[in-house]
């Protein structure tokens, strides 16, 4: 698993990625909140908030091909639940009400793809501790972070042992029931390993309390 | 699926966001009462585990597709309810705040569907089953109907939260519903084959990861009380289903007549017959029939969990005493 598989563009040196990372996401709250309480009747306003966003967009220099690839695997899904409104009126109204769901996750998923991508995980962390988030949650979303990536590395080295043992694709029962045992022994390998850590935490002084992450 | 921002309303967004708050800092404290040195590292393990394992493709039986597994239920019968919970509200934020899946506005809303309802609700359902009936095989059944019944709460919750954002655009409620559980109750049968499975496989290889709850005295897993079991369950699915599909009869004839809609309403697609039990020679998508044909498909649906779990219990039980004697050969 290539170390930037999560957070791919989030250690550039633009003047977004200089900004404080609370500043950014209280800026981001604020921008997807805006957009959820005007009236789409107001468009200038949301056209605004777009405006802001792409700007954010190309000040972080994030590359646009990246952001097509995304907004290609989120926008059916919005689209989807867009037309399930006026599909419900017989395609005889309820236009403005698709067109409002639309628009709307369309600039807020930008915009927290802004804060996502100038911002390393870390950083954001303790922004949000900042914030008032739980210090529990904030640790243990840190100590998540941090096995993801060695979970998928594991992951992948027990599908590639999978595949040198099994030659040929098997009927669909067989394969389901090697999947499931993949999962059932990744977690068995994770938990193990989760023993493991802690006894190697508790032999370097853990005692049950998170210290600041900056 | 994860809801975006701006699908649902802000007040809903909002209660549902109070809720999911209530929900996870519960669960926090808990975690926090029982506390061992033991609980970051071990809720966290989990989180990146149920993490993982839903980037594993299971390939559909039936159709040329991949589906991947939810977890709330598998990390709920793993570490318990309230370190399952803090692992999906784990994960649903690491995937919001690392690939922007699921709105900042809606996670409430997304934490209450795919994570609070299946660990804690669906820990309270297995836990209820498998101390009722002794042994793996009552462990596996609570897990598979757990399973199944998180997938299908948590779509009707979906619909209760977009009907509530939308309740000024006269939307088809009922119809909505129909849609989406028979949709997911599809769906749940397999995140409950992969719960199943996955269950099992630890029951063989690590009986000692399952938390198995206190199991009542006298509790025995007879096929009697099983099939009992099940056909009230059936019958209690179809019987929740039921009013929303006459309603939904009703309710439609009701706006049509109050909007003189009734021109507009011969012409309107009906989605839901695609998914509705099919009554050969019956037009489905007509009066009583409505309500018949949506109890049905909830009957099917229970059954075919059923059948899943007592299958899955069999060949669990085979292996455990399959050891067994190989241990007292051994020995």
């Amino acid at each position: 698993m290539p170390a930037d598989f999560l957070d791919r563009y989030s250690f550039g040196n633009t003047i977004c990625h200089r900004c404080p990372a609370s500043l950014k996401v209280l800026l981001t709250v604020g921008v997807i909140a805006g957009c959820a309480l005007i009236p789409v009747s107001y468009w200038p306003a949301q056209g605004c908030l777009a405006c802001l966003v792409f700007a954010g967009l190309s000040l972080a220099e994030i590359p646009l091909a990246y952001l097509i690839r995304r907004l290609v695997l989120f926008l059916p899904l919005v689209l989807m639940t867009a037309v399930a409104v006026p599909l419900a009126r017989g395609f005889a109204g309820g236009w403005e009400t698709a067109a409002a769901v639309v628009i709307r996750s369309m600039v807020a998923f930008l915009a927290a793809l802004w804060l996502v991508s100038t911002t390393p995980f870390d950083r954001l962390l303790a922004a949000m501790c900042r914030l008032g988030m739980p210090r529990l949650f904030a640790g243990l979303l840190a100590f998540t972070y941090r096995y993801v990536y060695v979970l998928f590395d594991e992951l992948a080295r027990m599908k590639t042992a999978q595949r040198a043992r099994t030659f040929q694709p098997q009927s669909a029962w067989r394969t389901w029931a090697g999947t499931t045992h993949l999962v059932g022994m990744l977690l068995i390998r994770a938990l193990d390993r989760a023993e493991r850590i802690h006894g190697a935490m508790v032999s370097r002084g853990w005692r049950g309390k998170m210290h600041d992450l900056d | 699926m994860h809801i975006a921002d701006g699908i649902l309303s802000n007040e809903v967004c909002l209660g549902a966001g109070v809720i999911a708050a209530g929900a996870i800092g519960l669960s926090l404290r808990k975690l926090n009462d029982t506390v061992s040195l033991r609980t970051i590292p071990l809720t966290g393990m989990m989180a990146a585990v149920i993490f993982a394992a839903q980037m594993v493709k299971f390939p559909l039986l039936l159709a040329p597709a991949y589906g991947h597994l939810l977890g709330g239920v598998l990390a709920a019968i793993v570490v318990g309810p309230w370190a399952g919970c803090v692992a999906m509200a784990l994960v649903l934020f690491l995937q919001m705040a690392l690939f922007a899946d699921g709105g900042w506005l809606a996670y409430g809303a997304n934490a209450l569907n795919m994570g609070i309802v299946g660990s804690l609700g669906g820990h309270a359902i297995y836990s209820l089953i498998s101390r009722r009936f002794a042994g793996p095989r009552g462990t596996i059944a609570g897990a598979v109907i757990a399973a199944w019944l998180s997938v299908v709460a948590g779509s009707a919750l979906f619909c209760v939260e977009f009907t509530l954002s939308h309740h000024g655009a006269e939307f088809d409620i009922p119809r909505l519903f129909a849609v989406m559980t028979t949709f997911h109750s599809l769906i749940g049968v397999g995140e409950a084959l992969i719960t199943g499975g996955v269950v099992s496989y630890l029951l063989a290889v690590r009986p000692d990861l399952i938390d198995a709850p206190h199991q009542l005295p006298g509790a025995a897993a007879g096929l009697g009380r099983v099939v009992w079991t099940g056909a009230v369950a059936a019958l209690a699915v179809a019987a929740f289903l039921a009013p929303f599909a006459s309603e939904g009869a009703d309710g439609l004839e009701q706006t049509a007549d109050d909007l003189k809609f009734a021109a507009l309403e011969k012409e309107r697609p009906a989605p839901v017959s695609d998914y509705e039990a099919p009554i050969p020679g019956v037009d489905v998508s007509t009066g009583a029939w409505h309500k018949v044909s949506v109890a049905l498909a909830g009957v099917f649906g229970t059954s075919a969990v059923l059948g899943i779990a007592f299958v899955l219990g069999r060949i669990a039980r085979s292996k455990l005493v399959l050891r067994e004697v190989e241990a007292t050969h051994a020995g």
